[in-house]
């Protein structure tokens, strides 16, 4: 008799049917219409660029590579990335579970946690297909508005490594969230946007427990200082080396994933009848 | 995969591809540079010595036209000004306002103090008007390599003597020399030979320093610059160690401004490691707080506090600051007061 294939051959197979699945999904139209608001705002502040010349706030011109810091920081870190991590992460077995077609999945000779992982580089695949595109697009219409394309090009190779970075490293933790927990949405979200922006204004080392704090640490340029208030808070920030920062986001990625899949394996899924 | 699905894909990474490539291939290559860069810095570099610790540089057309200098002397005496122009202009037979094209300057912490300096200019000029004036207040005419040099009476300076260590009085000389049509370089007679060896024989020049080049290349944009050493300044300056020590170890520093009806300026300092930005970023960072703080029950100042902008990874701390012209009408206006007390 053959040996049942191993948990990569396996997870690679659950990729194979996940992907397609999940980018044809009703989910994906929430995705498009959060990956095309960013596109649709640049389209609009080029236009407005074009005619009008951008605004002046506070005394401050803004240019084109200050917009795109701040579309950055205020659209992808604080909003998409946690969102997309929390809205597909908590879903890979929940949907399953849902539509109740976790049982063909069990009923299969693959390791359990193998189709959570197949499922993990399926919605990984997904969101960088899509946001990180959207990204470049925005890039090139805002950027050369009193900006220089090559000049900002590091820039915005730090972003992209930072976006596929937090899309990792959320997606992993609320895969386990969604394996392990009954309401593993609203867990999410708590966590996204009460736990992580309360601890890192906390002074301590409470903030390490968060995934803001490795991720920010991968971009200070784009923070903006807007205001006495954050400036005098973002002195309480520490923000730790780069290195830290992969290894901590790596850490929380591997210590997601294996815990999800522990998750799914010694969990009894008991679908509503 | 369904075809469907592959079709994405593809375009998907297409689309990341050709923007990537694109940005790759201007950060490398770089868009067409003004002519105040040709991709490597000023021409003028070559005739900088590969040792000068400071590289300042001034389009002085584009500043004198500004709407800022109109602005400033209407504000600050625009008759004295014209007045020390008219006495620069009977001393070297040059119009700063519109002979001038654009200066060039160098400090070279290895020279002697002194001997240190020297400024290239380019623009219009006459040599032989320029030579008769100089020679009516004085200054010696000799031969130097094919290329005359115009050479002032001797100057007394003071130098600190670490053998003594005594401030002691030094002779030191200025010249001038029309390195090329259109080139004047000035200064240290020390360094005007050095500029006319660089111009004839070759040799190691400014433009030959990468590290130089490299932070020079990264001022594009704006009509003025300053970018130097500090750690080689430090030296130079021999200043003891308790106050050293207070000073954040900062390698390079360099301010890019742009000047045109106000005055936009990035200042950027590189630090020894990332350890040491960090903590000057801190710094920055509390006295931006500090100054949001004291500045918000006056609106004319909050502008310019608003727009401070601290930025910068790794090792390279950098602030953004915008000065509109508003904020010079009321140091025009307090400028009296001031000068009455």
């Amino acid at each position: 008799m053959k040996n049942s294939p191993g948990l990569l051959p396996s997870a690679l197979r659950v990729f194979d049917f996940s992907f397609g699945q999940m980018l044809w999904s009703r989910r994906s139209v929430f995705l498009g219409l959060l990956v095309g608001a960013p596109v649709v705002i640049a389209v609009i502040v080029r236009m407005v660029a074009m005619t009008a010349g951008l605004p002046v706030i506070n005394g401050a011109g803004l240019n084109g590579p200050t917009v795109f810091g701040l579309l950055i920081w205020v659209l992808f870190v604080r909003f998409v990335v946690p969102v997309l991590g929390v809205y597909y992460g908590t879903s890979l077995i929940a949907d399953e579970v849902d539509d109740k077609t976790i049982t063909y999945l069990f009923t299969r000779p693959v390791p359990r946690a193998s189709i959570l992982i197949g499922k993990f580089l399926a919605y990984l695949a997904c969101v960088l297909l899509l946001v990180l595109p959207a990204v470049v697009v925005v890039y090139f219409l805002i950027v050369p508005i009193g900006g220089n394309i090559g000049q900002s090009f590091p820039q915005l190779a730090a972003d992209l490594g930072m976006l596929v970075a937090g899309l990792t490293t959320y997606g992993a933790l609320f895969a386990f969230v969604g394996a392990a927990l009954k309401r593993p949405l609203i867990v999410g979200l708590v966590f996204a946007f009460g736990w992580e922006s309360t601890v890192l204004v906390v002074p301590g080392y409470l903030k390490r427990l968060s995934v803001a704090y490795y991720l920010q640490a991968l971009v200070p340029h784009s923070m903006p200082a807007d205001s006495s208030i954050s400036s005098l808070l973002s002195l309480f920030q520490e923000t730790p080396p780069i290195w830290v920062s992969l290894a901590g986001l790596t850490a929380i990625t591997v210590l997601g994933l294996w815990l999800g899949g522990r998750a799914v394996e010694k969990r009894e899924y008991v679908l509503e009848q | 995969m369904t075809a469907k699905t592959r079709y994405f894909v593809i375009v998907s990474l297409l689309v990341m591809t050709v923007g990537l490539g694109t940005g790759l291939v201007a950060y490398y290559v770089g868009f067409p540079a003004t002519a105040f860069f040709n991709g490597d810095g000023p021409k003028e570099l070559q005739y900088i010595p590969s040792t000068a610790s400071v590289v300042a540089a001034v389009e002085v057309r584009e500043i004198m036209a500004s709407d800022l200098r109109q602005r400033l002397r209407q504000q600050f005496n625009g008759e004295e000004q014209d007045n020390h122009r008219r006495e620069f202009q009977e001393l070297t037979g040059i119009n700063f306002e519109t002979d001038i094209e654009r200066i060039v300057a160098a400090f070279d912490s290895q020279s002697g103090a002194g001997d240190n300096a020297l400024a290239l200019a380019r623009g219009v000029f006459d040599p032989v008007k320029i030579e008769a004036l100089m020679r009516e207040h004085g200054a010696d005419v000799q031969e130097y390599k094919g290329t005359r040099l115009i050479v002032v009476a001797s100057f007394d300076h003071k130098e600190f003597d670490p053998a003594t260590a005594e401030n002691v009085r030094r002779k030191a000389e200025m010249g001038l020399a029309f390195l090329e049509p259109g080139l004047v370089g000035f200064g240290s007679t020390t360094l005007v030979k050095h500029a006319i060896d660089l111009h004839t024989g070759g040799g190691s020049s400014a433009a030959t320093n990468d590290e130089l080049v490299a932070h020079i290349r990264s001022l594009e944009g704006g009509n003025a610059w300053v970018v130097g050493r500090v750690d080689a300044l430090r030296e130079r300056a021999q200043i003891p160690e308790v106050i050293a020590n207070q000073i954040p170890p900062i390698t390079w520093f360099s301010v890019r401004g742009h000047v045109d009806g106000g005055v936009q300026a990035r200042i950027t300092a590189e630090a020894k490691d990332d350890e040491s930005a960090n903590q000057l970023r801190d710094v920055v960072r509390g006295f931006l707080a500090l100054a949001k703080l004291q500045t918000t029950s006056k609106p004319e100042f909050q502008r310019f506090v608003q727009s401070l902008q601290l930025g910068g990874t790794g090792k390279t701390v950098s602030l953004q600051v915008e000065v509109p012209a508003q904020v010079f009408d009321l140091l025009g206006a307090a400028l009296p007061k001031l000068q009455q007390q």
